[in-house]
């Protein structure tokens, strides 16, 4: 980068004083954080007494013992996996025909219009899923106008309604990602092709996809983190009954305050999702090489 | 196979991709659609279809103390993160775009890593931090807006870093050397040439440090207090028991509040453009 100006250490002296600020407030506001979190995950909880100063494992080995916390975990990975393969499935199309869009003008409002929901926030998406999916909401109201119905569906608190409403949270990150990927595979590709004789099934199959593998890989894992670590739609869209890791550490830390195991389900959660995003990474390197 | 029923399966595979990117569209947009819609529908209890349409329900939103103060604590809260990351954030993008020096890419990923913890964990962490530090020093911070405000400038600050650096690299660094040359101390060379020259990021990293922490769920949700619940949090204690088209109305004014700080950044840098 810049180096007219004299050599290393004259840029570090400069360097240091506009840096020092905002790395000092994420230090003592998040690393530190986190380092007494994975200490206190190390304590005891007696109740009645709060924390007891101790070095165990015994909070991670009740995480591993305990069925229902390892059932959460397992829902959490199910729920995260499928949403980001549902994400991939139909967020490509969309990503292709944005990327492929003749007019400048057209490929700008599609953008917008993907990424306007993202920034809306996810309490505001929520509230609207739960319009849409309610007893008495669009979806119900339209299947019973065709008759498909008389009495409404419960459709709202269950599995499927956390996954659609955690597909719509993932498909604008899957999409851009895929989007700016694809928009740098040159048409001439696609031509060559089709004018060899590729069908158009054959052109993405063969072509397109494997090109877009290294945007495939980056969204999948920015999709699969997010879905992990999800809040807001397991617990309204979910309701009581339906558990994942994220509401889980919330409830531990500040409803039950068991600060020990609260702070072990948040590095169990990290850690799961972290070895997973990983190992994925490798396989899916070792099939379609380096990215 | 013959050619007929080849050319058949082609276009029916083209419609079909047509149709499963649009529906995805509409599936991405549908529930902010129905929820400004739902707002304004006359009907006591919610249920489709409307039988007519008023805008009583923001009234009734705004009258609601837990909406309107936390309708105004976000907002707050938006501005002092936007204002507290641009002084942190635009110096320190600075040194990451200007100089060259050991530990760059690590520093880079210190003031990255905001935006990549998982907010339940960092919040987690930041309330256990707050409550340690309360329990030392006696200075509530859980619940107080020192405590929110902390919180909301790191949300913020990444986002500035990020964007802020990203348009210095391409700024000229000649232009500067120019003005220094031709007698400008480095003061005035940074506010009437640098500054300029990069404000498409700064404006870029300021739009998305308000929205980021006019939003935020996860970070906010273990440091709000009694009478101190930012917009998001507002909302989303509410619809674990209530869903009315109260609760719609308030979401609405979110999305005006957001579509607000997208217009205003427009004429300086284009959303659409910047992915």
């Amino acid at each position: 980068m810049a180096l007219s100006h004299g050599g290393r250490s004259s840029d570090t002296a400069r360097a240091a004083p506009l840096l020092t600020a905002a790395v000092l407030l994420v230090i003592v506001f998040l690393f530190l954080p986190l380092a007494i979190m994975f200490r206190f995950s190390l304590n005891k909880f007696v109740p009645g007494q709060f924390m007891v100063e101790a070095l165990v494992l015994e909070n991670y080995q009740k995480f591993i013992s305990d069925e229902f916390y390892r059932g959460v975990l397992y829902t959490t990975i199910r729920v995260a996996l499928v949403s980001t393969i549902l994400s991939l499935i139909f967020g490509f199309p969309l990503a292709y025909m944005i990327a492929r869009a003749r007019s400048a003008r057209t490929k700008n409002i599609m953008i917008l219009l993907v990424v306007i929901p993202l920034l809306m926030g996810n309490a505001v998406r929520t509230a609207g899923w739960m319009v849409l999916l309610g007893d008495r909401g669009v979806v119900n109201m339209l299947l019973q106008m065709v008759s498909l119905t008389t009495e409404p569906i419960k459709i709202l608190y269950t599995e499927t309604a956390v996954l659609i409403g955690i597909v719509a949270v993932l498909l604008p990150y899957m999409i851009i990602t895929l989007y700016s990927i694809i928009e740098g595979i040159d048409r001439v590709y696609e031509e060559a092709a089709s004018s060899l004789g590729a069908r158009p099934s054959e052109v993405m199959r063969l072509v397109i996809v494997p090109m877009a593998m290294p945007g495939v890989y980056v969204g999948s894992a920015i999709c699969f983190i997010l879905a992990m670590n999800a809040y807001a739609t397991p617990v309204l869209i979910g309701g009581p009954e339906f558990h994942m890791m994220g509401p889980k550490v919330y409830e531990q830390i500040t409803k039950v305050s068991n600060w020990p195991f609260g702070s072990a389900l948040a590095f169990v959660l990290t850690a799961v999702t972290a070895v997973l995003t990983i190992l994925s990474s490798i396989t899916v390197q070792r099939r379609y090489g380096r990215m | 196979m013959n050619e007929s029923s080849r050319l058949w399966k082609d276009m029916l595979g083209r419609t079909l991709y047509r149709v499963v990117a649009l529906a995805t569209l509409a599936f991405v947009l549908a529930p902010l659609v129905v929820v400004v819609w739902a707002s304004f529908f006359s009907n006591k209890i919610l249920s489709f279809p409307p039988q007519g349409y008023t805008i009583d329900w923001f009234i009734r939103a705004w009258q609601q103390d837990v909406f309107r103060q936390g309708f105004l604590l976000s907002l707050q809260l938006g501005v002092m993160a936007t204002l507290w990351s641009l002084l942190l954030g635009v110096p320190a993008a600075l040194a990451l775009a200007r100089y060259s020096f050991p530990g760059r890419e690590a520093i880079n990923a210190i003031l990255m890593a905001p935006m990549m913890v998982p907010g339940i964990v960092a919040g987690a962490a930041v309330y256990i931090f707050f409550i340690e530090v309360e329990i030392r020093t006696e200075i509530p911070l859980v619940g107080s807006l020192p405590g929110l405000s902390i919180a909301h400038i790191l949300i913020g600050l990444p986002w500035t870093v990020r964007l802020v650096t990203a348009s210095m690299v391409g700024v000229d660094r000649q232009i500067e050397e120019a003005a220094l040359s031709l007698g400008a101390n480095p003061l005035v060379t940074f506010f009437k040439v640098t500054l300029p020259l990069v404000r498409p990021g700064i404006v870029a990293g300021a739009m998305f440090s308000f929205i980021v922490s006019f939003i935020d769920l996860e970070k906010s949700l273990f440091l709000v207090g009694p009478g101190r619940v930012t917009l998001p949090i507002a909302i989303v204690n509410y619809l674990e028991w209530n869903l009315d088209s109260t609760i719609a109305a308030v979401a609405t004014m979110q999305i005006l509040v957001i579509a607000a700080a997208l217009l205003v950044s427009d004429r300086y840098f284009k959303l659409s453009r910047s992915f």
